[in-house]
């Protein structure tokens, strides 16, 4: 497929804008710079990006948008075992995030959020992609695989106890080098393994009282 | 017994504390703070460089220690499982969304890649309390109240479910305060999903 020219244009934005706010932060970047690197006009770059924190937030947010794709079709609710889906999509996105690179745009995304205002427009747009682990959780419920509960949450839950072994330390330069597959597959393999007992179908009734002794 | 060098910096962190409560942060000034002490002003800067480094470390004893109580409340005796965690749940998120202990989290965060901050508070905040909420969480599988599982890997995953719903909002700073009600909502439902995933079957 081809690029349009104003794709383009916005792509090569995004890469000089993510190159210079990585390097010198964001209030030390203007647009002005951006421009100049990117070429052409201010007109145009604010024809694509309304704002300075909006192109802060999109050029960030770029590399996990074209992730995201190819890790949401692990969740395919028509196949199989969800928890073989949970697992493939969790060692996936720890995988992701676990990065140097993206470690460091978490750290200046966290360090600019408060300050700058730009932290809903990243809480709106990780909650958009957590919203389709909610659908596929949903989907689960709805088929008997998961019990009945609040999807969003059980989204929220499921991401938290992914992340739990080692973005922490990762994040706090504890630990300086990046877990490798073998290494994220098992810490997925453990948080998935929590989840499904914490949301496993509720057993009958007549099931249960079989299992008590007497 | 605490050297020397040690009594005089905990004595230069209570004078801070102090003049920061009294003042606030803003209009203290490093004078103020020798003022209380006694002593030179080169004293005090070669204890902490800057202003915000002793901030820093003010801020971080006080909320240290405020988790550390909370962490050794955890009672093993306690009749009801359930009911201990979720009263360690709603103690833990109000100590760690106190604005200050946020403040202390972003720092550490952001300045990790430049100064040792995020190792810091990581040693001092992090690591104790998965200690002791395993060592609390290995007595329950001991007792049969859950199931056999790596209690260190059960710590982290209930510590982690706290904080599930809201610390994504507080770091990004999507609400400037936690409310009380959010704090003993996510503790409950952080603790339901907690037993149910370790609970024996």
């Amino acid at each position: 497929m081809q690029l349009k020219k104003s794709d383009i244009k916005r792509q090569a934005i995004l890469e000089h804008a993510y190159r210079l706010f990585r390097a010198y932060g964001f209030d030390k970047t203007s647009m002005a710079e951006i421009t100049a690197k990117a070429g052409g006009s201010k007109a145009t770059v604010y024809s694509h990006f309304s704002s300075k924190e909006e192109l802060f937030v999109e050029c960030m947010m770029a590399a996990l948008e074209n992730y995201m794709p190819d890790t949401l079709k692990h969740l395919d609710a028509s196949r199989a075992d969800p928890g073989i889906a949970l697992l493939n999509f969790g060692s996936s996105v720890l995988n992701f995030i676990c990065s140097s690179e993206q470690l460091e745009v978490r750290r200046l995304i966290i360090a600019e959020a408060a300050r700058s205002g730009t932290g809903k427009l990243f809480f709106d747009k990780i909650t958009a992609l957590r919203a389709q682990l909610a659908t596929f959780l949903a989907a689960c419920m709805a088929s008997g695989s998961l019990r009945r509960a609040d999807p969003g949450l059980a989204a929220e839950q499921l991401g938290a106890m992914l992340e739990a072994e080692m973005l922490e330390p990762l994040l706090l330069q504890v630990r300086e080098d990046s877990p490798d597959e073998r290494e994220t597959a098992r810490a997925a393999k453990r948080a998935v393994d929590a989840f499904l007992r914490a949301y496993a179908p509720m057993r009958p009734l007549a099931l249960q009282l079989k299992q008590c002794p007497n | 017994m605490k050297s020397k060098t040690e009594a005089k910096r905990l004595a230069i962190l209570k004078a801070a504390s102090e003049v920061f409560r009294e003042v606030g942060f803003e209009r203290a000034s490093m004078s103020d703070i020798r003022a209380r002490l006694g002593g030179s002003k080169e004293t005090l800067y070669n204890y902490f460089p800057s202003k915000e480094k002793l901030f820093f470390e003010v801020m971080h004893q006080a909320k240290t220690h405020e988790l550390e109580e909370t962490a050794g409340s955890l009672n093993s005796e306690a009749d009801d499982l359930k009911q201990e965690l979720l009263r360690f749940g709603q103690k833990f998120l109000i100590v760690l969304y106190s604005p200050e202990a946020i403040g202390i989290r972003h720092l550490s965060i952001s300045e990790s890649r430049r100064s040792n901050s995020g190792k810091l508070t990581f040693k001092r905040a992090v690591v104790p309390v998965e200690k002791q909420m395993a060592e609390f969480l290995k007595k329950a599988m001991k007792r049969g109240e859950l199931r056999t599982a790596d209690a260190k890997i059960a710590a982290i995953h209930l510590l982690s479910l706290l904080e599930s719903e809201l610390l994504q909002r507080v770091l990004l700073g999507v609400f400037d305060s936690v409310k009380p009600e959010m704090i003993s909502g996510a503790a409950r439902r952080a603790v339901d999903a907690f037993i149910s995933g370790y609970q024996r079957r």
